[in-house]
This record gives C-alpha cells, structure tokens and sequence, in this order.
C-alpha cells in the first residue's frame, strides 16, 4: 500500500532523471560527432582583436591642494583602418572630412603610411579639434565610415612655470628606455615623465592599461565583446611643496641674481707688487659678476618635508607639451652653442640645481668639522687657536716648504686693507662666527696628525650625509663627495687631477677641506640637511617631497586651480614625523657652542683682534635689518672660489637654521659666481625667512596664463614685490667671508 | 557517538560473527561511495587542467585547495554518517533555527555595509550560509513532512513545507543567489513529490519554482557575485565578461573533443583564455575537449551511478524520513547536474551552478558530501 504508492512516486523522479540524462547526452552525442568539424572550423578561424583603453594620469597637487600637473581631455578625429584599407575608399573619405577637420588631403595620407602609429589602434587624423566640430562630425557618421571622435588627455601644468624643475615633464619614450617601459605593459606611443616628480613617480602617476578583447572573424569585421578590463587610472600625488613659498623663493633667487650682475668684483691691487698692479693684470679694475644660475632650498628639519626648492634657470614645462616643430624646440632648449660646442654648464636650464648640483661649500662646511672636533676629543669648547691671518702647517718637513714642493702656507680671507684678516684667540664659536680660516686650517691638519692620518674628519662629516644622495624623490641627484685617498685615486684615472696629484690623500687636503674647499662637493640641498641635523639636536632626516599618495580621482574643489585633497582616499598612511637616517651624538655642549657660533653670525658680537680691530661677524650688518619678530635664526656665510681664484668667479652660499623648534625651518641659498656669502646667497636666505615668519607682502599665487608660443623664452622672468629685505646687503662693508 | 564504525573488527569466519549483519558499520553502501570520491578525484584533475593557465604565479593554486576542500569534505560526511538519520532529525529544528538566523544577519550586514553580500569572510576562506541552507532545510522539511505518518500530505501540512522551504529561500534570494535559492526549491519538489502532495500542490510549487528560476536567468544574478570574486582574483577589475561567449567557447570545446577528445592538458581552449572561470563554471568542458564522448559518458556514468545508488535507498529505506532524505539529495544532485551539463551544451542559459563533485568550489563540495553521508546513514540503518 504506501510503499507502493511512494515507490510510484519516486518512479515518476526516477523518469524525470532518466529524461533528463538522455536529453543531455543526445545533445552531447550530436555535438561531439555530427558537428566536431563544423566546430573546429569556427574555432580556427575566430580571432581575438585587442584594444588598449588609457589610463588617466594620476594629478600633482601642491601641500595646499594647488593642482600643479592636470589633465586636459582632448577630441581627436581617427579613423577604423580596416574602413579605408582600400584606396578608392579612402581617398573618397579624406576628401569629405578635410574641410571638416582643417587637415589637407595629403597630410592625412603621410599618417596612414606613416609607421609612427599604431597599426592597431584607429588611425589619428586630427588632434584638439573643437567641440561643435566634434558633434557636426558625429551627425554625419553614414556619410563617414569608421570615423570615430576619440577622447585623448594632454599635461597640463596650470601654474608653470613655478616648480617646473620639481614637477618635471613628460615626452615620448626613448630608445634607451624603450624595454623597460614595454616590459611594464606601456605602449610604444606613449609620452612618459622624463623630468622631475613626473619621472620619480611615473609609476605611481601612469596607472594600468586596461583593454576590450573583440572577437573578429576572417574579414576582421567585429563579432563581439569578448571581455572588458577598465584601464585603473594613476594615483595622484601631493608634494610637501608650498607653492606660496616656492614662488617667493623663486621670485627672491632671480631679483637677488640679477642684482648681482649689477654689482663689480673688485681686482685687488697685488701685495708683491707693493700694491703698483693688480693680482690678475690681464683684467679691469672692477670685473661684473656674471650670476647665471642658483637654487634655494627651505625644509622643515623636525620631519624633512621640502617646503621650497627652487632652481634657476628656470623654464615652462608647458613647452614640453607644446607641439614646436622645425627646430624651435632646440632654440629654447640648446644643448650646443652657436659653434657646436656644448653649452656652458652655467646655462643649463634642464637640471634642478638644488638637488644636482656640484659645489664647492665654502665656509659654510665648516659647522662639520667643528662637530667632528668636538665630537672625537681632538678640540673643546673653552680651548682656543691663536688667529695671525695666515697658517703654516707644521707637520711637513719644513725643507719641502721652502723649496716650494709643498704648499704649507694658508691665508685668511683678504680684510678692507688687501691683507689677510687677523682674528687673534678664537675658540670654537667665535671659529664660526667670524669665519676664521686658519682656525679650520689648523684643525684639518691636526685631525690628521693626531689621528695617526686615518680617515676621522671624512667619518665625521659623511654622517650628516655627505657623500650620500639623500634619497629625494626627485631624480638626479647627486650624490657629493668627500675628499680621501680613493676618490683621489679615482680623480686621477679619470684625468681629472694629475697623476702626481692622485698618488695619496695629504695633509693639505685636509686642511682645504676643513674650509669646504679642494675635492668638496654637494648639494645646497644636503647643505640644508646637515644643518638641520644641527637644528634639531642630530637627526640626520630623509628630505621627503611627497606628502601623500592618494587613490585616483581625487576631486576638484570650489576654488579653481585647487584640488580638494580632504575628499581623497589616501592610497598608503603618509610619514608624518618623517624618516631618519641616522643619529647622531649630539651633547648639549657641541649643540650649544656651534649654535652660539651661528647666532652671532646673525646677531654678532663679532671678535677685537689683537691689533684692538672690531672684527664683525659675517652676517651681522645684514641682518641687522632682520625684523624682530622674526623666526630666530642660526646661520653661516660662505664663499667658494671659482676657476682661476678669480673674485668674481666666487660663489656664494648661506645656510640656516630656526632655532625655534616650533617653526623649525632650515633654508640653505647658492648662488653661482655672485660673490660673497653674505652678500649674494645670505640676502636670499634672509628674505625667505622674512616670507616664512609671514612678515613680508607676496604676491598672491595665481593661475598662469597660456603660454605663447610666439614668445620663445624658456620662462618669463619673475621679481620680488616687495625687496625691502633685501636691505643691509649695499652697505659698503667688506665681510671677512 | 558510534565508535565501532572507525575501528570494525575484522571478520573472524563463517558462524563466530562477532556483530549483527544489522551493524550500521557493516551496511555502508560502498558503490556509492566508491563512485563519489572517483568523481571527486577526476574533478581535481579537470580543476588543474582548466585553471593552471589562469593562474599566473602557481598552475596548483586552484587544485591544492581543491584537494583541501575534499578532504574537509569526507571527514564531515563521516561524522555525519556515524549518526542515526533519527540524531539528526532531532536536531533539524535547532539547524533550522540556526541557519535562518545566519541568513538574517547576513542580511542584515549587507544592508548595513551597503553591499551584496553572500558569503561570511574568515580569512582565506569564506564560509557561504545558502550552502548551509540547502542541507538544513531538507532535513528540516523532511522531518516535518516524515510526522505526518501517511501516505499522502494534508494540505496543511504542505502549506507548512512550503513555508519551511520559504523563509530560506526568501533569505537567499534577496542576497541575491538565486542559483542557491533554485536549488533549495528543486529539493523540496523531491520531497514533496514523494510525499505524496497531490498534483495541484506540485503544479504551485512547479510554478514557483518556474518563476524563481526564470528571474535567475533573467536577472543572470546567479552566483555572479561569486564569479566575479574569483575573476577579481584571477585578473583584478576584469568584470563583466560576455556571458554568450563564455557558453559559445565552452560549447566549442565541448564539440572539437570529438569522441575521444584531444588528450589531457591539450585542449587549446581549456588552455586559453577563452572560457573564463572555467574550473567553477565549466569543468564539462573541460572534459568534453580533452576526453571527448568517452570522457563525458564516463562521468555522466559514475553520476548517474551515484544518483541510481541514492534513489535504491530512497526504496529500501524502512522509514519514510530515510526515503524522503533521499528524494531530497536525489533531485538536488539531478538538477545541478542537468543545469550546469545543459548550460554548457548551450542547451539552458548561463547559470553559476556547479557541476556536483567536478566544479572547483568547497562550500558546495562539503554540503554534497554532507548530503550523501545522510543518505549513507540511512542506508547503513535500514535494518534497524
């Protein structure tokens, strides 16, 4: 009974299975047999076509949101090439689009043979065409086969050219990098950074490809959307750059620069002579300073975070997006003079001075050795060096002096009557604050003879990150030297000392390098680093240029020109407190006699010499001029000597520091062949401590106009509003340094 | 718990037998079994052969997760076979219970993070509740349906088993996984059938049921969260692939197999990338054009095996709680066979139910071997 009727039951799902099997395997049956070659065909002749979809660039924002590198969307007509493969074809359709789109007939068929395109892509014919155009086109797609508008973007850097050389600019891919880009999924016809943040970060900035896979048959014709991967568009990057600092800088490093071209450097009359000629006879009395170039750097040294960096000269990354042809871009942009040579490294403007470039630190380098005395026991604070002007060193054999073989003797800076100046007793701070040379001289020699001529000084200094790229984001960098043995060696094979020269690392190398002279290098940067080790009590900070990495599509704010950054969804924590390299051992004791050495530059006293002189420091008729609600500063002149040792080849720099840990700052200038420290580079320095303290008037920043490209300068140049700060620097005082 | 099924004496002769031929250990049906785990082997190597080229940086990611999976899977079909079908039945109210709360928060997440959400996120594994569903309510509805101890449903009785299949189903369909929720009625048709409800009852149902699986298609929602998961994690942002492509190539596949097919690992397609998230959705054709008609015929056999040892039981089951636990099984295991074998023939529309025992995927590996250790325990207790 009910087994019976459930066995029923389950006899009817027993029927339902046994359909549905065989429905299946008849399916299966006639597919696999009665329809295997058909299939096979099908399968051998389909084809997968595959279209690369752009991703957008991730944007650059300044540390308020400014939007330094934009994107602007751009309608290009193209054309299938599959359409127009036939000649009558296309000849017919050139004809009907080249009034449409303004391009003759002719220009358009040098495309389609042009192998400068994308044989899989459709074919370019007219770029940046106008909306209405766009739109008539489209109306009119029967009577235009396999025209098609496509959105294309182009850079756009709305305040160029300010922070031109930290934003950088994009161009095609070269040959030498052609792989490596291919091999991270670019394709050939792709612009990429080349120059600044734009190259560091292009990674980050350029996103993935993403790509439509169509299936075409045998005639290419498209079949179907097989899949789709939307392209995943670039992250955008905010800078630590404050662009109403940079633009200051700027504005300060170019009016400061051309002031120095009006200024003269003296030829001084010749002691030897009893002062009847002068020291480089072949030259007028008064020789102007050339100036060509500079860089300021200002950094925030508890956390490394560059607020300004600038560079001159300076240039329009617009032009780099600009379509110059017939050589134009060459006659902006030179690498070879009108002789062919290559140009002057003083004119080059494609290279970010603050980060690259190579020189010589004057006294500015100073504050290390002092640190590196006091910190190995070779000198304390209350011990003093007697200060004649001049130096003789007294471990060479005195007999190698006087024939000449050895140079042992070393001046001091000239004073106001052409002789070297005299300090008399001058103990570690009052070293720094009037600049003494032979107190350095002496000290270079002594960390070599009282260190059984091992390496100490190079050791001392390296750890405030000479000789170190600092790691910037930025590319280029160089990295500096320090003078030893090795790069000695190394000099001489590449010619660049003599073979007598390079055989050993001597006394006297030592004691150039004490004053930051001989084979010291750096960069203005790595200056600003090592003094703000000194601010900040011995963390030697990375510099960081990236504030933080957002997800695409950070959006626009209310305020044109601004992004805003507080709606972004930030794409990694950002490093607020910033990276340390290293510490180092700083005790209150160095800390305090090397920051009242660099005070007093600032703010004097300087030294009575013997001879009863009031010796002022190097930086104090200057800032006598600084406003007293100021940030309080610690700084040091200094002044490298060009080729030839001519005066007006002498480059100036400056570098300090806020000893108000509060607003802690720390901005180093160079200016090339513009003359003293504290005349040329200290001034900048004063004025962008002056704009920090928020006591000066700036012009506000504001979008740029659009380039003209009838205009061929590199950049327009820029001025300070307001150059009261710049006051103290034509008094007629010379400095020692 | 029933500890001589681990550790059966071995027979000591003809006349000194130790237990009763009516031992649930002696009673195990091994030709179900047999024919379940040579499915199961058989699928990890269609998994391997149809995901190693996907799979960039390990060609065994997919299959050593696949053999975990199985694993997993046999020890919960022991354990649930060491109990009396009865233990369970005991316990079907507390599952139940548990499982529609499960759902109900499940739900209530998704409403909460503003996102569709099928599944519980534990780390390397996510745990999917409608899996849970599909087992807790046919022994539920088993159960309920087993008390009424006639050979024919009364209508309220029926009415009650439509709501007991309801609530989940509602639960499922709204996360949204209408292939899950497809399933969950197609069991409950089983068992209803069997039961005993009268035509007009299994017409309403059929309609439901029509009409639930209809909007799957329609809507193609089905498991399309869960493929897209997998696609994410194959080929991040790829999303959104045609579906008709998919089932064309898969049917291609299929077809240039031939009879004997064109040898393992040689299938251009399966090697391709062609037929996306094969190993899920299309292990068929996976078979079908590296083994050809012989390689189908093979493993529609061994479930066909399968399905003929499930519904035996369903007959020999002394109770009508065994027989209506095994219509239940016996129509899931069909149904999911036919639907995906049929959509890979382009004979039904493309859903993301898996091929039983084939398809790579744990949750739906473990429900089916927990199924068939129920029917195990039924057939292991049919002398009691």
């Amino acid at each position: 009974m009910a087994v019976d009727r459930r066995g029923a039951r389950l006899g009817v799902l027993a029927i339902v299975g046994v359909l549905l099997f065989g429905l299946i395997g008849t399916r299966l049956w006639f597919l696999q047999t009665v329809e295997q070659e058909s299939l096979q065909e099908e399968v051998d002749s389909t084809k997968l076509r595959t279209v690369p979809l752009l991703p957008e660039r991730g944007r650059i924002f300044d540390a308020d949101g400014r939007i330094l590198a934009d994107n602007e969307g751009l309608l290009t007509v193209a054309v299938d090439r599959e359409v127009i493969r036939r000649e009558s074809d296309r000849t017919e359709l050139f004809r009907r689009l080249s009034g449409w789109i303004d391009q003759p007939i002719e220009a358009m068929e040098e495309r389609w043979d042009s192998v400068l395109y994308s044989q899989l892509l459709p074919l370019p014919l007219a770029e940046d065409i106008d909306e209405p155009t766009a739109l008539a086109l489209q109306e009119r797609v029967e009577d235009l086969p396999g025209v098609q508008i496509i959105e294309q973007s182009r850079r756009v850097y709305p305040y160029a050219p300010l922070a031109s050389h930290i934003v950088g600019y994009m161009g095609r891919i070269t040959a030498e990098t052609k792989d490596a880009y291919t091999d991270a999924g670019y394709q050939l016809n792709e612009r990429v950074g080349q120059f600044g943040i734009e190259l560091s970060m292009e990674r980050e900035l350029h996103g993935e490809w993403g790509e439509v896979v169509y299936e075409v048959d045998n005639a290419g014709r498209i079949v179907r959307e097989v899949s789709r991967t939307p392209p995943i568009n670039g992250k955008d990057i905010q800078l630590t750059i404050d662009l109403d600092q940079q633009q200051y800088a700027e504005q300060a490093l170019q009016s400061q620069l051309r002031f120095r071209r009006t200024q003269t450097a003296n030829n001084p009359l010749d002691r030897e002579t009893q002062f009847t000629t002068r020291v480089f006879p072949e030259y007028p009395e008064e020789v102007p300073y050339k100036a060509p170039a500079g860089s300021v750097v200002v950094m925030n040294y508890e956390t490394g975070q560059v607020i300004a960096l600038a560079s001159y000269p300076t240039f329009d990354n617009r032009w780099f997006e600009s379509d110059l042809s017939d050589g134009r871009f060459e006659e902006l942009f030179p690498a070879v003079d009108e002789f062919g040579e290559p140009i002057s490294p003083d004119e080059s403007i494609l290279v970010n001075r603050a980060i690259q470039g190579q020189y010589n630190l004057g006294s500015t380098f100073k504050v290390f050795p002092a640190y590196g005395a006091m910190n190995t026991g070779l000198m304390g604070t209350n011990e003093y060096h007697v200060d004649r002007g001049t130096y003789r060193m007294e471990s060479v054999d005195q007999d190698l002096c006087s024939a000449g073989l050895v140079r042992c003797v070393y001046r001091n800076a000239l004073c106001g009557n052409g002789l070297p100046c005299v300090y008399g007793a001058v103990d570690m701070e009052t070293s720094l604050a009037v600049s003494s040379d032979t107190f350095y001289y002496s000290l270079g020699e002594r960390f070599m003879t009282e260190n059984d001529y091992q390496p100490v000084l190079q050791e001392q200094v390296r750890q405030f990150g000479f000789d170190e790229p600092t790691g910037i984001d930025l590319p280029f960098e160089f990295g500096g030297t320090v003078p030893d043995e090795e790069l000695k060696a190394r000099y001489a094979e590449l010619g660049v000392i003599s073979e007598a020269e390079g055989s050993g690392y001597f006394t006297g190398d030592n004691v150039q390098m004490a004053i930051g002279q001989g084979l010291l290098s750096a960069t203005p940067l790595q200056l600003a680093v090592g003094y703000g080790t000194i601010g900040n009590y011995g963390s030697v900070m990375k510099p960081e240029i990236i504030k933080a990495i957002y997800e695409p599509g950070v959006p626009d704010a209310a305020e044109p020109g601004y992004a805003d950054v507080a709606q972004g969804r930030l794409a990694e924590e950002p490093n607020l407190t910033g990276e340390v390299v290293r510490e180092l051992e700083m005790t209150d004791d160095i800390h305090g006699e090397i920051e009242r050495g660099l005070r007093r530059v600032i703010t004097g006293p300087g030294q009575v010499n013997p001879q009863g002189a009031y010796r002022s420091t190097t930086g104090e008729k200057l800032f006598a001029t600084y406003p007293g609600g100021g940030i309080p500063l610690a700084g040091k002149t200094g002044t490298a000597q060009g080729a030839g040792n001519y005066p007006w080849n002498d480059s100036s720099a400056f570098a300090a520091y806020s000893i108000d840990r509060d607003r802690p700052y720390v901005a180093t200038a160079y200016l090339e062949k513009a003359g003293y420290g504290a005349r040329a580079a200290a001034p900048v320095v004063k004025c962008m401590f002056t704009q920090l303290s928020g006591l000066t008037e700036a012009d506000p920043v504001v979008l740029s106009d659009p380039l003209d490209e009838n205009d061929l300068t590199p950049a327009p140049p820029m001025s300070l509003r307001d150059t009261s700060c710049f006051e103290g620097q034509f008094t007629n005082f010379v400095p020692a340094d | 718990m029933n500890s001589s099924l681990l550790s059966r004496k071995p027979d000591s002769g003809l006349g000194n037998i130790r237990s009763s031929p009516a031992d649930p250990s002696r009673n195990i049906d091994w030709v179900l079994m047999a024919a379940q785990f040579a499915l199961t082997i058989i699928g990890c190597f269609i998994v391997f052969s149809a995901s190693r080229t996907r799979v960039t940086e390990d060609p065994y990611a997919f299959v050593t997760r696949q053999v975990v999976f199985a694993i997993v899977a046999t020890v919960v079909m022991f354990i649930v076979m060491a109990f009396d079908y009865e233990w369970w039945k005991d316990r079907a109210k507390f599952l139940y219970g548990l499982t529609l709360v499960v759902l109900t928060l499940l739900f209530l997440l998704g409403v909460a993070s503003g996102e569709d959400r099928i599944s519980f996120d534990l780390g390397p594994f996510n745990v999917q509740p409608a899996e849970l569903a599909k087992f807790t309510t046919l022994l539920m509805l088993a159960s309920y349906l087993a008390e009424e101890r006639s050979e024919e449903v009364s209508y309220a009785r029926f009415l009650g088993g439509l709501m007991i299949v309801g609530a989940p189903a509602v639960l499922v369909i709204i996360q949204p996984d209408l292939g899950s929720a497809s399933v969950i009625v197609s069991v409950a048709m089983g068992v209803l059938l069997v039961a005993g409800a009268k035509a007009r009852y299994i017409g309403l149902i059929t309609v439901l049921a029509v009409v639930t699986v209809f909007a799957a298609f329609l809507g193609r929602l089905v498991n399309d969260y869960q493929a897209a998961r997998i696609r994410a994690l194959i080929n991040p942002g790829a999303v959104g692939a045609d579906d008709t492509y998919q089932a064309e190539n898969a049917m291609r596949a299929i077809g240039t197999g031939g009879l004997t097919g064109k040898g393992w690992l040689e299938g251009p397609l399966t090697n391709g990338r062609d037929i996306p998230v094969m190993w899920a959705d299309f292990p068929f054709a996976a078979i079908g054009e590296q083994f050809g008609l012989l390689g189908c015929a093979v493993v529609l056999g061994l479930i066909a095996v399968v399905l003929m040892r499930v519904w035996r039981i369903a007959h020999l089951s002394r109770d009508l709680l065994g027989t209506y636990l095994c219509a239940g099984v016996f129509t899931m295991l069909l149904w999911q066979t036919f639907q995906n074998v049929a959509m890979t023939l382009k004979i039904m529309p493309v859903t993301g139910l898996p091929l039983p025992f084939i398809s790579y995927g744990g949750s739906g590996l473990i429900v089916y071997f927990a199924m068939l250790g129920l029917v195990q325990s039924v057939h292991m207790r049919r002398m009691r």
